[in-house]
């Protein structure tokens, strides 16, 4: 039995913040695969940049309660929805993938939806916050008949932390709307040399994939790979040698997307034609997750 | 928004559920248990007096009657939640007698993300620097954020792939520096029905948790559940303050409390069901450590639906505050060294957190009580 994707999707209605996003494209991904709300037994965010920089509830109850997935306890019995948050930068999609494929592969859910949306948080006041607005959404369930994901592959890089750093400080002398003499500011700061040492680091942790699950890189029908940089997936598919013709790429505007981009790119992707898929997620820390998928 | 629950599934259980009778995996496969628990609570404390004597506004706000909590650790210059997270995760390694490099997974469950002081950090993840530092060389690594409930979170993620064989060990840990949003809430609390009352109970700690694949025949966690009932889901929001450093936390406190009362009775029954237990045989319960009040308000409707009472209930607030994500744990620690439990005590730990969600996890403590008290 293997985890299977059954639809993906994408919102990108720039007048929408993250939650908004990231609700609609779960509405859309649920529809595409002819599946209704309170079928979810499992709902994951994995977006980093949210409204207003919240940090609690987790975002993924606030999705579950906008697309009215299983609100309350019905008297007689259940499934309900479980939610919560994987906060893993770029990786997180792919993260969240992981821990639906365990709950999913010991039956404890039935079906499983990651949704992901970054937005700016406060317009006009974020230093260095170049993401598109963006949100995504994959489905997943269990098939007894198909192989799905059969491998994940995590790696960190500390020694690359500093190129890529976001926080949130507190910046005396710069007044809020509420006339206050200072406020908390969000900066993203994003080396030059990130994106060449993110396809270094890529490189080696999908090798490292491709050897313990002998797979032949040659094979690869598809390559989805992001790391919120433009032109990543292709340096990356130029290092392991896979074919320009069989990487999903991003549509303009959203090449720099970030924690949504595996479901932006795998959107108009045909995984049935592709036979193995390998996605490839890299992000600040520098964090590194590949997966491997056979339809 | 309308809810769109399914039809009823006739007594299928409401909760996710790892363990008991008919809980996943199906067959059973291994049994996951606790190998060493961990915490770094500072050693500075602020008493309610001394906060209440801060506050911008005069009020009459009998804060210690309402709540019960007389005092709560706070960080001291060079302590943050990424400090208290280090601080407490060495320690579970050292109860557990392994090393970092003996982990398969580290979640890092904080909901403060304060590294360096007051910073908030968003990325990198805070699980590739704590990995790092600790030496977790071949740990998969994620930070995780469910309120309230995260660290029981990770035990739930955990518990699953150590059932399945898929990891031997795992460690949860979260590291709190919330005694911040106490002193943002004394510069705008006015009277009683403030939102920002309930920060006035948050205290800062440290905690960590190890799972582990239990030998054969061994106590460990019997039943894990978990649930999260989004029509609640506005009731305590929390983001970075308007008014300085830090974060600042808003919540409808009555709402949310009678809420996560009602809505646990049938999640409780389902998890006592599914471990063929009654209320009553419960050795020890830990619930959420919210205030005093609240929770010995909810025992008294709980006894009531169920007919019995747990022989003992874990109250940890009065002293320690509510240290969000780490109470259970915090609490867990303090009762361990404080060699309270017995191997066959049957535990219930109870997260009802800001989502609304419900999480409970259901063990027997077994060889964990050997690894605490006088003798280490």
């Amino acid at each position: 039995m293997g985890t299977i994707i059954e639809a993906a999707a994408t919102a990108t209605e720039s007048s929408l913040g993250a939650v908004q996003l990231a609700g609609t494209a779960a509405r859309l991904c649920l529809k595409r695969a002819g599946r209704a709300p309170h079928e979810l037994g499992l709902l994951i965010n994995a977006g980093v940049y949210l409204d207003n920089n919240i940090s609690e509830p987790a975002i993924a109850a606030l999705i579950q309660d906008d697309i009215g997935a299983n609100l309350w306890r019905l008297p007689a019995g259940g499934p309900g929805t479980f939610s919560f948050d994987v906060r893993n930068g770029a990786c997180g999609l792919l993260t969240g993938i992981y821990l639906a494929d365990g709950l999913l592969a010991s039956e404890t859910v039935n079906t499983a939806m990651v949704v992901a949306a970054d937005a700016d948080p406060e317009p006009g006041f974020t230093e260095g916050f170049g993401f598109p607005a963006v949100g995504g959404a994959i489905l997943l369930s269990a098939d007894d008949q198909r192989t799905g994901f059969t491998a994940f592959r995590f790696a960190t890089f500390p020694e690359f932390a500093s190129l890529s750093q976001s926080d949130v400080t507190w910046r005396q002398g710069i007044p809020d709307r509420t006339g206050h003499a200072g406020r908390n500011v969000l900066a993203v700061k994003i080396a030059g040399t990130y994106a060449t040492r993110a396809a270094q680091c890529a490189e080696s942790t999908t090798r490292e994939l491709a050897a313990a699950s002998a797979l032949d890189l040659g094979e690869v029908g598809l390559l989805v790979a992001t790391a919120s940089v433009p032109g990543f997936a292709g340096a990356l598919a130029e290092r392991l040698g896979i074919p320009a013709g069989r990487v999903a790429s991003l549509p303009d505007g959203l090449a720099g997307a970030h924690t949504a981009a595996p479901a932006v790119a795998l959107e108009p992707a045909d995984l049935a034609a592709a036979g193995t898929t390998v996605f490839v997620s890299a992000g600040a820390g520098i964090t590194v997750v590949a997966a491997l998928y056979r339809a | 928004m309308e809810n769109q629950n399914q039809p009823a599934g006739d007594g299928v259980p409401w909760m996710a559920l790892e363990g008991g009778v008919g809980g996943a995996p199906p067959g059973g496969g291994y049994v996951s248990r606790f190998a060493g628990i961990g915490a770094c609570i500072p050693a500075a404390r602020l008493t309610t007096d001394e906060l209440m004597a801060s506050t911008k506004y005069k009020t009459d706000i009998e804060l210690e009657r309402l709540t019960g909590v007389r005092e709560r650790p706070v960080a001291d210059a060079g302590e943050d939640s990424y400090t208290l997270a280090l601080g407490a995760a060495r320690d579970a390694l050292a109860h557990a007698g392994i090393g970092a490099e003996d982990l398969d997974m580290l979640l890092v469950s904080s909901i403060s993300r304060h590294v360096g002081g007051m910073r908030i950090q968003i990325e990198p993840p805070v699980s590739v620097s704590l990995k790092e530092a600790l030496g977790a060389r071949r740990a998969v690594s994620t930070d995780i954020s469910n309120a309230c409930a995260g660290m029981l979170t990770g035990v739930f993620i955990l518990n699953d792939l150590v059932r399945q064989g898929r990891i031997l060990r795992g460690m949860v840990v979260s590291g709190e520096f919330i005694s911040e949003l106490g002193r943002n809430a004394a510069q705008e609390v006015r009277d009683v029905l403030s939102d920002q009352l309930p920060s006035l109970t948050l205290g800062d700690a440290g905690a960590a948790a190890i799972l582990e694949r239990a030998p054969d025949g061994a106590a460990g966690i019997e039943v894990a559940g978990f649930t999260t009932m989004a029509l609640h889901s506005r009731l305590c929001v929390a983001f970075p303050a308007t008014i300085g450093p830090g974060t600042t936390m808003h919540t409808k406190a009555r709402e949310i409390h009678q809420a996560a009362t009602d809505d646990a009775v049938p999640l409780l029954r389902e998890v006592l069901d599914q471990a063929g237990l009654k209320f009553g045989q419960i050795d020890y319960l830990l619930p959420h450590q919210t205030s005093v009040r609240a929770i010995k308000k909810a025992m008294e409707q709980w006894s009531q639906e169920f007919g019995g009472t747990p022989k003992h209930v874990i109250i940890t607030v009065d002293e320690l505050g509510n240290t969000s994500s780490t109470t259970h744990f915090v609490a867990l620690w303090k009762y361990l060294n404080e060699e309270r439990l017995a191997p066959g005590d049957q535990v219930m730990l109870l997260a009802l957190a800001s989502g609304l969600e419900v999480g409970i996890v259901l063990f027997k403590p077994g060889e964990l009580v050997e690894r605490y008290g006088h003798d280490h």
